[in-house]
């Protein structure tokens, strides 16, 4: 089709697009060039888009925070923990439903999938009076084991693994491999894109979490990522150019993920989405 | 709860039962025929391990907070006397809370705001997007979804910047008169300030969805319409929104169950205020658990399982629609 459309349609697709492109990021690049601002510049008006003066200043001085920095490798470190885990507890799961016979299969199928339709905020009350009762405040354990299990996740796995063809299984079954064989052998090498999509959806969970870890984090070694930003302004005031310098540095992991991985989140959305 | 304690029995006791657990020996004894009986008893403890740490983690972490959700509903605890029966008296409670109402109103009234943006919009974006070459529609689709993976934490941060008085928001507003908005703080604006990052953050994901949705449309029908000389709006009325119906129906559904659970942009960009008017009703059913007003852990509670009532409800029908849509397609 593109090949037959005249120039001046052309050139008006591009500048439409550029100009939603720029409406989509402006929020995000907002906030980076913000944090080039010095104090006076940051909020000042007359307002003025760029920065007189390009300045490193925030983002060296956000960097030299100690709670920032542990903040942000703390979160780094148990969202990568809770990505293989919840893959790990998710993939086998699928894996049993998709293919292995095993008794009382429906029910058990109801079981893991039923949570799909409870809401997290009509249980996020009492996972936190329970994970008190099992004295999990306060630990890494409590930001990365309640949310491993996914029934979603387990779901989106499943379909795609009752796509993969039984032939090819099935004489792995007669040379005499084991089900974890198959699993591991036959079903993980397949599995990347799924994999990755599910994959970057616990990381963006877990690296974007902020309600579930002020409820039971007051430790502040343990302190997430986005309840350090969340609270910064009531810890330290309205330094706004020191925010938006702490806020791109967070942003930029996932949007790097993102960029990284663009080609199997944007087939994979299609999959989840409808089909 | 009964899952939980059933299935960690069914596991450590299982294992000794059969012989050789170690998996090369049963990998020799695979190749044996009679052994065909016992490896399908295998194949039945291998998928109990499988689905173990699944059904082990959904009984701690989701089975048990809605059961104890449940019981602590009915009871009435306070720090002085055991926990005392009470039935439904908190659920009237809330029911006949004017608190309650008007928060659900507040989440009706975001949920009206954002869902319908996104859907017009997504459906604006896509039909633009399918007409680029491959290349510029990989690009315009990666770049946005981007908006989509950022935290409601930064993009509340964020537009809490832009709505500041000197802000960004304030500066498009001079261009035209020259009163700068308490945008936040102003009981008509509050929310619709908070609708905007909320349409941020979803858009992305609605126009990709709805991407795939148009891209399933058959060529066919645009080029003939095409021939008769019909125009974009028509095609759109005639050809895409019919072709669209299931994509829109699951768009509208699950946005709008999203929308009236959000609360966290809320939570950090107003409180719920001015007047409570942005406090949505999981920001009114979190605060009020956060009071220590003596039975606040109850009330909250019970509002929040009427809460979960309405949106599950919904949530099934939609995965009742979908499933049932794909195995007609297949």
């Amino acid at each position: 089709m593109n090949h037959t459309r005249s120039v001046p349609t052309r050139v008006v697709s591009a500048v439409l697009a550029l100009l939603i492109a720029v409406a989509a990021l402006f929020p995000l690049a907002w906030m980076a060039i913000s944090g080039f601002k010095g104090k006076t510049e940051v909020l000042r008006s007359p307002f003025q888009f760029f920065p007189d003066v390009w300045q490193l200043q925030n983002y060296t001085d956000i960097l030299h925070d100690p709670a920032f920095v542990r903040a942000m490798t703390i979160t780094f470190l148990g969202a990568l923990v809770f990505t293989v885990l919840s893959l790990a507890v998710n993939s086998c799961a699928a894996y049993a439903f998709a293919r292995l016979d095993f008794g009382l299969k429906g029910l058990w199928w109801v079981f893991c999938i039923m949570p799909m339709f409870v809401p997290m905020t009509a249980i996020l009350l009492t996972s936190f009076v329970v994970v008190t009762k099992l004295g999990m405040l306060d630990t890494l354990a409590v930001l990365i084991i309640p949310g491993l299990a996914s029934s979603a996740q387990m779901f989106f796995l499943g379909q795609f693994y009752l796509n993969i063809p039984l032939a090819v299984e099935e004489a792995a079954l007669i040379d005499g491999a084991s089900r974890w064989q198959i699993f591991v052998r036959i079903f993980l090498p397949q599995s990347q894109g799924p994999f990755v999509v599910v994959g970057i959806g616990s990381f963006l969970a877990y690296w974007n979490a902020y309600v579930w870890p002020i409820l039971v984090i007051q430790n502040p070694d343990l302190t997430q990522i986005m309840q350090y930003l969340g609270s910064f302004r009531s810890d330290r005031g309205n330094e706004w150019g020191l925010l938006m310098a702490g806020s791109t540095l967070a942003a930029l992991p996932t949007v790097v993920l993102v960029l990284i991985f663009q080609r199997y989140i944007v087939n994979g959305v299609r999959i989840s989405g409808m089909k | 709860m009964s899952a939980t304690d059933t299935t960690p029995v069914t596991l450590p006791t299982a294992a000794p039962a059969v012989p050789p657990p170690a998996g090369r020996a049963r990998r020799r004894g695979a190749k044996d025929p009679k052994q065909t009986t016992a490896r399908h008893l295998r194949s039945n403890r291998t998928a109990y391990l499988m689905i173990a740490p699944m059904v082990i983690l959904l009984a701690i972490f989701v089975i048990w907070p809605l059961g104890y959700a449940f019981y602590l509903s009915l009871f009435e605890i306070s720090f002085y006397q055991d926990a005392k029966f009470v039935g439904l008296q908190f659920y009237t409670y809330v029911l006949t809370d004017p608190s309650f109402w008007h928060s659900l109103g507040v989440g009706l009234r975001y949920a009206l705001m954002v869902v319908p943006t996104i859907l017009v919009l997504a459906l604006l974006l896509a039909s633009f997007i399918k007409t680029l070459s491959k290349r510029a529609a990989a690009i315009m689709k990666t770049t946005i979804y981007v908006p989509a993976v950022v935290s409601s934490v930064l993009t509340s941060v964020i537009f809490l910047f832009i709505y500041q008085d000197e802000g960004v928001a304030n500066w498009f507003v001079g261009l035209v008169h020259a009163r700068p908005i308490a945008w936040l703080n102003t009981d008509a604006t509050a929310l619709p300030s908070i609708a905007v990052p909320g349409v941020w953050l979803g858009f992305g994901v609605s126009t990709l969805i709805m991407l795939a949705g148009i891209l399933d449309i058959p060529e066919s029908y645009y080029e003939s319409a095409l021939l008769d000389g019909a125009n974009f709006r028509q095609r759109t009325w005639y050809i895409t929104i019919p072709g669209l119906k299931n994509v829109l129906l699951y768009l509208l559904v699950t946005g709008f169950t999203l929308a009236l659970q959000e609360f966290q942009l809320p939570l950090i960009m107003t409180g719920g205020g001015p007047v409570d008017a942005t406090n949505t009703p999981n920001l009114y059913i979190f605060n009020s658990f956060r009071d220590a007003t003596p039975f606040a852990t109850s009330y909250s509670l019970t509002a929040s399982l009427l809460l979960f009532l309405v949106l599950g409800a919904i949530s099934l029908v939609i995965f009742r629609a979908v499933s049932s849509q794909k195995s007609a397609d297949s």
